[in-house]
């Protein structure tokens, strides 16, 4: 009896020994419930193949993705793989939290990566690949034909052709004075100060007027910030505020497709053309952003994923992403819905996309007129400076104090941290 | 003169009755006007969650069909109650009952207890431990929780049923309140219990924790909300679904580039529900205890 108890003893020691030989990789990630479910099917596929591997799924909502995050490195419990908004790369691999993607990812998808996929999971010090997705993202102008049409509007046919910022602004006045609208443009206040959509969407106009949100060679935002060209674009932008022309962020972001349809244009993301066009069908233009000045301007850079510096077998980790990005389901999950390419072969199987499909000229941004956020440590306290102030300026504040103040919290981070080197001896 | 004044008495008090009428008539029409608007949100949340098309829910925003459905389908209520899958439902919503029933037991009795022994307990310096204890309420949770984070972490507690329940059992604000209800009551019954040779514990439990009712309520409601709501403590401590509750569930629904308005109204029905059920449950002594406060015989 004894020997028996034993031996059972033994065989339970031998079989839990066998069942920790399993290598667990841990993927922290947010998204909705078809991206929960589409990582959950893609582990299982992982994980079928790849036996002795098992895969964790690491949720975190989008809206406390930074404070998950925040949690995991105070608890030193970071994944193996995360997710991260491509912005805030520079930040993490400065504090040491991602490392170096190339050698761990398949060579195919990373020549696979879009220009400007690449861009968003460069660090711009070491110029190396720290991040890599399948998607990217950018924003266009939604218009409603049939108020186009009735006052004349021209429909730009490509990036090139884009508005000026004359025109833009003269079809608004118009717009205003159409029976029907009620505002001629929905901006996406509704998404509130707290997302990074007034930097994402707002900071393009800043670069197509002639400025930007730092300085991208001295790494300072007084005198760029707070320059005239900024001033005088968000300036402009407070008018279109106090003549009623945008949707306010009380009404919500579903004024352009709304009964009535209230809002003729929609300064939107590539993610809205979904919501829009089930409910306007072919009444919907999508149009490049408008030319505020010298040059187009338009956004890039979505969720991308990372292998941690804590991950205790990044090759795995590597394995397992690669796998994903060349996964057909995940790739068919997102091709439903509606995602921006980031992989070329992803693009070329997305009609959506290609030549002569309904979202062509934002593809068409990507190689044109993208460009990425600050990548820049101190992006954290840049993208809540000028949310901050564009919030004050929308509600009627002085512009130049707002964009001055912005600038200067901006700049005291960055003397605070030495000037984050070494992005202080890019000068 | 007497003949005239009768039916002048009359005519009085056919306008004194009258205007009582009209007050009467404004009043409730005033009361309906408040319950309109206090119900027109709860009825909206319970029509969209009837819709099986997320886009038409958000059209309809901002009109009068927000109010009415012509189709209406529990489809969404089948899908988020979906027991199994990478969205267990069902699963968060018995974690949330689970880790709402173990807080609100526990808390009963440990902040009870801590208010009956700071209002009658022989405890030396009880109003410094008072002073303390109300100080500490002023802390607000944002504060501690990274803190807080890192010690369960080091207990090797993270991903826990306890780790969600343990650090919120005793709170200063609910020791405060019953702290404030013990030592409303007679001084006699504990005097009188006392010479009976009845121990500390055994007045606590035998005499006012009976009469405790109205706090009782009070706290397993506001409590139980608190609970119920939590939702940045779990998302930090809790990386699966083993013990994460509905709340975090919820914020599924609510993605980076679109919200799944027809399944996260539906989740929001079902979230509601208990948590109704338990106020409707303690109703009486929650707004007895409220008139008890307000009311001095």
């Amino acid at each position: 009896m004894g020997n028996r108890l034993l031996s059972f003893l033994m065989a339970s020691v031998a079989l839990g020994g066998l069942a920790e030989a399993k290598t667990v990789i841990h993927v922290m990630h947010q998204g909705d419930p078809g991206w929960v479910s589409t990582y959950g099917e893609v582990a299982k596929r992982f994980e079928a193949a790849n036996p002795d591997v098992d895969i964790e799924l690491i949720y975190a909502p989008h809206d406390a993705y930074n404070e998950k995050f925040s949690a995991a490195v105070m608890s030193k419990q970071l994944p193996d793989v995360m997710e991260l908004d491509a912005p805030f790369l520079a930040n993490y691999v400065w504090s040491g939290y991602l490392q170096p993607i190339k050698p761990l990812i398949d060579q195919d998808v990373i020549d696979d990566m879009t220009e400007s996929n690449v861009a968003q999971g460069t660090y711009p010090i070491d110029k190396d690949l720290y991040a890599v997705g399948l998607t990217d993202s950018s924003v266009v102008l939604y218009g409603n034909r049939k108020y186009l049409e009735a006052i004349d509007a021209r429909i730009p046919k490509g990036v090139d052709d884009a508005w000026t910022r004359e025109e833009f602004e003269g079809y608004l006045e118009k717009l205003s004075k159409l029976d029907g609208v009620k505002w001629p443009i929905d901006t996406f206040r509704g998404y509130g100060i707290k997302t990074e959509w007034i930097t994402y969407a707002y900071g393009p106009i800043l670069q197509s007027a002639g400025c930007d949100l730092i300085d991208r060679k001295t790494w300072k935002s007084v005198g760029t910030l707070d320059s005239d060209p900024c001033v005088d674009a968000l300036t402009m932008m407070q008018k279109w505020v106090k003549n009623g022309w945008v949707v306010p962020q009380s009404s919500g972001t579903n004024q352009f497709f709304a009964e009535g349809h209230p809002a003729a244009l929609a300064l939107g993301g590539h993610w809205f053309y979904a919501e829009a066009a089930a409910s306007m069908k072919d009444d919907i233009v999508v149009m490049p952003l408008p030319k505020f000045g010298p040059k187009g301007a338009s956004p890039n850079g979505t969720w991308i994923w990372g292998i941690t510096t804590a991950s205790e077998h990044p090759d795995i980790a590597g394995k397992f992403l690669s796998f994903m990005l060349k996964d057909k389901l995940y790739r068919d999950y997102a091709r439903e819905d509606s995602a921006y390419p980031g992989l070329k072969s992803f693009a070329a199987d997305s009609p959506l996309y290609a030549d002569g499909g309904p979202m062509a000229v934002a593809f068409e941004q990507a190689s044109k007129t993208a460009i990425a956020r600050p990548p820049h440590p101190a992006y954290p306290i840049i993208t809540s400076a000028f949310m901050g102030a564009v919030d004050e300026i929308f509600n009627g504040g002085d512009v130049k104090a707002a964009l001055t103040a912005a600038a200067e919290k901006i700049d005291e981070d960055i003397e605070e941290n030495d000037g984050y080197p070494p992005f202080d001896e890019q000068q | 003169m007497s003949d005239l004044a009768i039916p002048t008495l009359h005519t009085e008090a056919k306008r004194e009755r009258s205007a009582i009428g009209s007050l009467r008539v404004v009043q409730t029409a005033s009361i309906l006007v408040i319950a309109l608007v206090i119900v027109s949100p709860l009825f909206m949340l319970l029509i969209a969650s009837l819709k099986d098309d997320r886009f038409q829910i958000l059209a309809d925003m901002g009109s009068f069909r927000a109010f009415w459905v012509s189709n209406p389908t529990l489809s969404n209520f089948a899908e988020v109650s979906n027991l199994s899958g990478e969205l267990a439902f069902g699963r968060y919503l018995v974690n949330s009952l689970f880790i709402l029933a173990c807080t609100v037991g526990a808390g009963l009795i440990v902040n009870s207890m801590a208010g009956f022994v700071l209002a009658w307990g022989s405890l030396r310096g009880r109003a410094l431990v008072l002073s303390l204890v109300i100080a500490l309420y002023v802390i607000p949770q944002e504060s501690i929780i990274m803190p807080l984070v890192i010690m369960v972490s080091r207990a090797g507690m993270t991903d826990t049923f306890a780790v969600q329940i343990v650090p919120w059992i005793a709170s200063p604000l609910y020791i405060f309140l019953f702290y404030q209800f013990f030592a409303q009551l007679p001084k006699e019954l504990f005097e009188a219990a006392e010479m009976d040779g009845a121990s500390v514990f055994r007045i606590y439990r035998s005499i006012f924790l009976p009469l405790s009712l109205p706090a009782l309520a009070t706290v397993s409601i506001l409590m139980g909300i608190e609970s119920w709501n939590q939702y940045l403590w779990p998302i930090l401590v809790t990386q699966t679904d083993y013990a994460r509750p509905i709340a975090v569930g919820i914020a599924t629904f609510f993605g980076q580039d679109s919200i799944y308005w027809d399944r996260a109204m539906a989740a929001s029905v079902l979230m509601m529900i208990p948590i109704l059920a338990l106020y409707l449950a303690f109703q009486r002594w929650f707004v007895s205890s409220f008139i008890g406060s307000a009311v001095k015989g």
